[in-house]
């Protein structure tokens, strides 16, 4: 289990990314959930040893992560959401150098375990291919294979499908389900609900350095049962329906304004129909509220 | 009429010059200039010139524009990488899509990044200009006057300059590789006298000015053989040959960049991937993206359920230090492999090799005191500038490398120490000047038994070699990685580099060798000194002394090194990764200061 305890950081420039923020995240597959800017980012990197928090506490069955960053070298492994590979270098010689760093110095292990890294995400015909002529796509799985080297128990990875293609992102989400064990932390950072609500069983709402939720999918589609409703209005029609509703959101569509509203007990007007609530409708619901109360 | 400042050439050519104005290198080398200027007025006070005589100031703006200070390399830094930054930082397809031809795109590139130059050159003339006013008593100072700085700095450096300034941007923008520009510039020096040996000496007197690219024999001739007051009193005029030089190297500056529009594309080049691979996943979108789910049970049809793949359980070791030392074998196994896939190497190393042996292979050289001594000696002595370049270059770009790659974030999240990551690179520098040390030996040695100059002592090349160029180049690169992890910028650790070095070779020049700031021995040591003579155990003591200052500057640098380590000296009563480094930098920081006293520095 990963403890974080009142983290805060604010850089030079004088952003504060996060603000005292604490999460308790069980094993398993964790989302975080928040737009661009929300400090997601800093969360991961300072998770994953590269950036100082001004203060607070991050620690992992017992190892403190923030203090002891040479032993969370050792059990973390970590995804970036911008990174680079060595143009020059096979996809082979790649991830041999990143097991050797990670201490994998049996060749006969090494070679076992890229052998079946390569073959997890589907990289096998492509492993003497060198990675400056890699797709996008391609780049990530190899990102997500050098990760996974040596039974790391916290897996970080940071707005991994953002720039995929539809199809390479279905293949990536099926890579990170497979990743997920008992023993393991996948904490998965994205600004992309669908990420979430397909592989996580836990997720927190993230925004300006404040967790502003932590529930599972589940609980967050029940708390918002029967309170959804949805319309297809003209434009202007939306104007005026904007200021008696508590909008969720609103997308034009054919000419017309699609909402979605929340309404506890009663039907916002008679143009709405109930709809079933999606994940994205509590992201909105729990920013909303954030924003009146602030 | 159109504002040329609203013209997309005006637009380019003053994001260029912004983008410049945050460069901290560039200040630095103003800097530079500035105290050159004031330091080589020395030169006037001990030969009784006037500081604002027009020989002076031509004869200053000569050795300037010659590369005293290294001006052709601080050039090269300037004017190599405009265009490659813009295709490096993914820009280009931004600038492209504006209805911009490539004529005004380049030339807002060359002329933005020129004028930059130009100022920096211009740092050096102002400062002579006002040392007029602001000069010692002992400066002989003639009346105030203007022109002649603007004139001759117009067209002896800027003019001459406009010339380099067009190959190295030409170079650059084509190779789309600023090492290439680096390494021609670092030949500059032996190339510019080559020419001026081995050709312009053949040619008539009016054949000699107006092919000198530099038109360096402005002025009188002989100076030293004449008195202050006829120096003082003597008024620079061009002379027809020399303004043909000048429009010579004009013409010749366009045509540079004729051949750089005709070649240029603005289209991406199919192999580009290689040189630059960096994957930005971020889409910039500000606001919350959402994706509807019902698109992925219509994609789930692609795709067949595969077994999932178990990986095997494989056993780490990140402990004790056979486990460090296959890290930093893994990790200097590919820095090597990077290094060798540079294509600059192609050029320079050839080159380095060819410089460096050049003064063995063409001249007649005397057995002093034997031939295999004297061989080695001419050569240690050629090789050092190019070890120095080649160290200044390569252990730079690979410190910054990683992250220009984008590929920092992996690398520090592995459970690999910091010295590992970190000496891999001085080592891989090292193998790079050690091999070339090797090959001009070979090389060396060939000539010597082609040139029939026998019997060849291995024991020589051992000794000098040994001696004076190993010890120099593993200083080099460790100093060299504690100035680039100190500075962090890129390019402020070239003009630091660049100009220390310039700055010490000009005292050298002087006659000024004391050991204190004399680290490589720069002239200072014959061969009899190394083959057992009276000083031969203060050389020795000199070099462990060096020896102790290189490791201190590597301790230096692991502990100042970017990457997040533990915190505090001790953790768990144990040295953390600073402590050591701590504790490495006291005690070779007293070993060298010990010796240095024994030695009397």
């Amino acid at each position: 289990m990963l403890e974080i305890q009142k983290l805060t950081k604010t850089y030079s420039s004088g952003v504060q990314a996060l603000r005292e923020i604490s999460l308790d995240v069980p094993n398993g597959m964790f989302g975080l959930l928040g737009p661009n800017g929300a400090g997601k980012t800093t969360l991961m990197k300072i998770l994953a040893t590269l950036l100082e928090p001004d203060s607070g506490m991050a620690a992992m069955n017992g190892i403190d992560l923030i203090g002891d960053k040479e032993s969370t070298r050792k059990m973390i492994g970590y995804l970036p959401q911008e990174f680079g590979l060595y143009p020059t270098l096979t996809a082979e010689q790649t991830l041999h150098y990143f097991a050797k760093l990670k201490g994998v110095h049996d060749k006969k292990d090494r070679g076992a375990l890229v052998d079946a890294l390569f073959e997890r995400v589907n990289l096998a015909g492509a492993r003497r291919q060198r990675v400056g002529g890699f797709s996008g796509g391609m780049r990530q799985r190899l990102g997500v294979a050098q990760a996974l080297i040596g039974q790391p128990q916290l897996i970080i990875v940071d707005e991994p499908t953002a720039g995929l293609d539809p199809e390479e992102r279905l293949r990536f989400h099926n890579l990170l389900a497979e990743t997920v064990s008992e023993n393991a932390v996948v904490i998965l950072s994205t600004h992309i609900v669908s990420d979430v609500s397909s592989l996580c069983s836990r997720m927190a709402i993230i925004r300006e350095g404040q967790i502003l939720a932590s529930v599972t999918p589940r609980q967050a589609m029940n708390e918002l049962a029967g309170s959804v409703w949805e319309a297809s209005v003209s434009r202007e029609k939306a104007s005026a329906l904007k200021s008696r509703c508590q909008v969720l959101s609103s997308q034009m569509f054919d000419g017309l304004a699609r909402m979605r509203v929340i309404s506890r007990g009663e039907r916002p007007s008679e143009e709405f129909n109930p709809a079933t609530p999606i994940l994205e409708d509590y992201y909105f619901e729990v920013v909303n509220q954030r924003e009146q109360s602030s | 009429m159109r504002n040329p400042a609203r013209t997309p050439f005006g637009v380019i050519f003053q994001n260029e010059v912004l983008l410049n104005s945050k460069r901290v290198a560039l200040y630095a080398l103003m800097i530079f200039f500035s105290s050159n200027a004031v330091l080589w007025t020395s030169a006037a006070i001990h030969y009784g010139w006037a500081i604002n005589s027009d020989f002076y100031i031509a004869r200053n703006y000569g050795g300037f524009a010659f590369g005293i200070l290294g001006l052709p390399l601080f050039a090269a830094v300037i004017m190599a990488d405009p265009v490659i930054r813009d295709f490096r930082l993914g820009v280009d397809p931004l600038i492209f899509s504006k209805p911009i031809s490539r004529a005004q795109y380049l030339l807002g590139k060359f002329f933005g990044s020129f004028f930059v130059l130009a100022c920096c050159q211009a740092a050096f003339g102002l400062t002579m200009l006002l040392l007029q006013v602001l000069h010692t008593p002992r400066m002989l100072v003639l009346p105030f006057r203007v022109f002649p700085y603007f004139k001759h700095f117009f067209l002896v450096v800027v003019v001459s300059y406009l010339l380099f300034a067009a190959v190295y941007f030409t170079l650059g923008t084509l190779m789309r590789n600023a090492k290439i520009v680096y390494g021609l510039a670092l030949i500059y020096y032996p190339l510019y006298i080559a020419w001026q040996v081995v050709i312009l000496k053949r040619l008539p007197p009016r054949w000699h000015i107006v092919l000198d690219p530099l038109l360096f024999n402005v002025g009188p001739a002989r100076p030293f053989e004449r008195s202050p007051d006829y120096l003082n009193n003597f008024v620079v005029s061009y002379t027809p040959g020399m303004l043909a030089n000048r429009l010579l190297v004009i013409l010749a500056a366009v045509a540079c960049l004729t051949i750089l529009y005709l070649r240029f594309a603005i289209t991406e080049r199919s192999g580009n991937a290689e040189k630059i691979s960096v994957l930005n996943l971020s889409t910039g979108a500000a606001g919350f993206y959402y994706d509807p789910p019902r698109i992925e049970p219509a994609l789930q049809d692609h795709f067949e359920e595969h077994e999932k793949v178990l990986l095997p359980e494989v056993s780490r070791s990140h402990a004790g230090i056979s486990a460090n030392v296959n890290q930093l074998i893994a990790a200097l196994g590919v820095e090597l492999r990077l290094l060798l896939s540079e294509r600059s190497l192609i050029v320079i190393m050839p080159l380095a090799i060819v410089f460096s042996t050049l003064d063995v292979a063409f001249w007649s050289v005397a057995p002093e005191p034997s031939f295999s001594a004297a061989y080695a000696g001419h050569t240690a002595n050629a090789t050092l500038l190019f070890l120095l370049g080649i160290t200044i270059f390569y252990s730079v770009e690979a410190l910054h490398r990683d992250r220009e790659l984008k590929i920092e974030p992996l690398l520090w999240s592995q459970a690999a120490p910091n010295y590992a990551l970190l000496l891999s690179k001085v080592l891989a520098t090292l193998v790079l000047t050690i091999g070339l040390i090797v090959l001009v030996g070979v090389v060396t040695i060939a000539l010597q038994v082609l040139k029939h100059n026998g019997p060849v002592e291995l024991s020589a090349y051992l000794r000098i070699y040994g001696t004076i160029l190993i010890p120099n180049a593993i200083f080099l690169a460790a100093a060299i990685m504690a100035l680039s992890v100190l500075l962090r910028d890129r390019y402020l650790t070239y003009t630091v580099a660049i100009g220390t070095c310039a700055g010490l070779f000009y005292l050298y020049s002087q006659g000024h060798h004391g050991w204190l700031y004399n680290p490589m021995l720069v002239q200072v040591w014959t061969y009899s000194d190394l083959a057992g003579g009276s000083r031969f155990a203060q050389i020795l003591a000199q070099r462990i002394h060096l020896m102790a200052g290189a490791l201190a500057g590597l301790s230096l640098a692991h502990l100042f090194w970017r990457r997040p380590s533990n915190r505090g000296l001790l953790t768990h009563s144990r040295l953390t990764s600073s402590g050591w480094s701590v504790a490495a930098l006291l005690v070779f920081l007293t070993v060298a200061f010990t010796v240095g006293l024994m030695v009397g520095l």
